[in-house]
């Protein structure tokens, strides 16, 4: 097995509704979901933005996408309209889940080196 | 329920995706898209509350997005001439207004027979205090709050726009409605579709959802390079609906930059959505994990939705914008060899100053841009001195006096401050303060709430 980041194996899109954050998690091959569903956990998620989440991280599971959506409460510092934080919209917050680090086979083609080959 | 046959057609373009979006894919969309529509999202949570903030510092705002008569001017003559339908959200706290200047406008481009209609009824601001209604939030009862509160409005859902398009608008322009209800609207009204089955108010919710953020269907906040490419973003080119009876397919338009995929749609899907398989809206509850996309040709993605709606809820959905005091935030600059240990020490120093002019702040926050800026606390710790760091720093206080406090220290840092200090945007004139409006929201009984559709020429 090999260490590499989701973002080899997944990409993802944020956004906010009041102080939440809501960040997706999609499979760029939907075989590889059943990897999302055993490591992207909640744990692993809180691991990351735990420092930041003041509420509950909760996870969604949206097979027919090959996807994972999590909303992660009381992050924003109160939200665009309130927060002091100097990104205000959550709109970055996604690039944070890309740099979870996952254990894949040692002969799995991550996203880049797909792309580089196919070119 | 089985829905009806009408052999239609239906082409809605998505012509701006928030009120400060780019004016040209309206224009575009118009002259080459073969739209039916053209559908115009300019809110995200916070409009309506800075509009009114806005206007309570002077009033020469508008009532309506001051982007309105921009926006219409290029387009609507074209579009009267071919029959495109305008729908949009300007109207913000005044919709008859803004509708009024539309047909004005009209009248001096020469356009004949126009006719705008507005949809409004959301505004709560003066009665939300008597509601006996509590904040989502807190639980509190709003009624408590009610000398801060300085807007109230519901998102109402899309029996207006069908109520304008039936009265034969060529111009909807309405409050705040849910942004998907800007494409459900038309679709309920050219498949006249019942409000009461919630399987076809949540297929226009879908394509909805999808096409309210603008390029973001089609290659717009999707380029990751060497993981997502997107050709020339530069002209991304805005997404197109066309729904028929049986089919559901988003395009963009041609001979444009981005990319529609099931990558792109995808994403969107699940864009600012809590729990996918209950995202509530105004006509009814919509389940997203029944949702899937078949790429069918290139930038040409097939949507389906089987049974993806459950029966509307009894209440609306209403933000309340609350006076929160002032805040204000300044940035100093630091480069090569100690910059980080310049920017500390900086810290260090206006922590004391503060509290040797005695700041009442309610909060406090210093960032280090280039290091915790943006994730904040889940940023990784540096593994280099980083060659450059700006301290920022953002201030929340009760009472303006207090906020310009901060631009007072932060100034002066030019001569007293550390070795090699650097300054940021010291020539604008005037203050930085600015005014906190806090949004929460309540759940409004739908009985509470009356929409009006009204006409003008």
């Amino acid at each position: 097995m090999k260490t590499i980041p989701l973002r080899e194996v997944a990409h993802s899109r944020s956004g906010e509704k009041g102080n939440d954050s809501m960040v997706s998690v999609i499979a760029y091959d939907i075989g590889d979901y059943s990897v999302l569903l055993e490591q992207v956990t909640i744990e692993a998620v809180q691991a990351l933005y735990g420092p930041i989440t003041k509420g509950v991280i909760r996870r969604y599971e949206v097979p027919l996408i090959g996807a994972l959506n999590f909303v992660m409460t009381d992050v924003l510092e109160g939200g665009r309209s309130r927060t002091l934080a100097f990104e205000e919209s959550g709109k970055a917050l996604s690039s944070l889940m890309l740099t979870m680090p996952l254990q894949m086979p040692d002969n799995y083609v991550g996203r880049s080196d797909a792309l580089k080959r196919a070119a | 329920m089985a829905q009806k046959k009408t052999g239609k057609k239906v082409r809605m373009g998505s012509a701006a995706g928030w009120s400060r979006d780019r004016f040209e894919p309206a224009t575009d969309l118009m002259n080459r898209g073969q739209v039916d529509y053209l559908c115009f999202d300019s809110m995200s949570e916070v409009t309506m509350s800075a509009a009114q903030v806005s206007r309570m510092e002077t009033d020469r705002v508008p009532p309506y997005d001051p982007y309105l008569i921009p926006r219409m001017e290029p387009i609507l003559k074209g579009c009267k001439e071919k029959g495109i339908k305008i729908i949009t959200n300007q109207g913000w706290l005044d919709p008859e207004e803004a509708a009024q200047q539309v047909a004005a406008l009209a009248l001096k481009l020469g356009i004949k027979d126009l006719r705008v209609a507005s949809v409004s009824g959301g505004i709560l601001t003066n009665t939300i205090g008597t509601m006996n209604l509590n904040f989502i939030e807190t639980n509190r009862p709003i009624a408590d709050s009610l000398d801060t509160v300085v807007s109230a409005e519901a998102y109402l859902g899309a029996q207006g726009i069908v109520e304008a398009l039936k009265g034969g608008a060529d111009v909807v322009i309405t409050t705040r409605i849910a942004d998907a209800c800007l494409y459900l609207g038309p679709l309920a009204y050219e498949f006249d579709w019942s409000f009461d089955d919630y399987q076809l108010m949540a297929k226009g919710m879908v394509i909805g959802h999808l096409m309210e953020c603008g390029s973001q269907l089609s290659g717009g906040y999707f380029a990751d390079p060497g993981y997502k490419n997107v050709p020339d973003l530069a002209n991304v080119g805005n997404p197109i609906a066309e729904v028929t009876d049986d089919r559901v397919l988003f395009s963009k338009l041609s001979h444009s930059g981005g990319v529609v995929s099931e990558a792109t749609c995808k994403e969107q899907l699940l864009y600012e959505v809590g729990d996918p398989a209950n995202y509530i809206c105004p006509d009814c509850v919509v389940d997203f994990t029944k949702v899937s996309f078949k790429q069918i040709d290139e930038n040409l993605v097939e949507a389906f939705a089987d049974q993806a709606g459950k029966p509307r809820t009894s209440t609306l959905k209403a933000l309340v914008g609350l006076t929160e005091g002032f805040m204000t935030e300044e940035m100093v600059i630091f480069a090569g060899p100690g910059a980080l240990e310049r920017a500390k020490g900086t810290q260090d120093l206006l922590e004391q100053r503060f509290k040797k002019v005695a700041l009442k702040a309610t909060e406090i926050r210093f960032d280090y841009l280039g290091i915790n800026g943006v994730h904040r606390e889940s940023s990784p710790a540096p593994i280099h001195e980083p060659y450059e760091v700006i301290l920022r720093v953002a201030v929340k206080t009760a009472e303006r006096s207090e906020a310009e406090k901060i631009r007072r220290e932060i100034d002066p840092l030019a001569v007293n401050g550390m070795s090699a200090t650097g300054k940021w945007a010291t020539s604008a004139p005037g203050s930085r303060v600015r005014p906190v409006v806090g949004l929460s929201s309540c759940l409004v009984p739908r009985d509470l709430i009356r929409s009006t559709v009204s006409f003008f020429k």
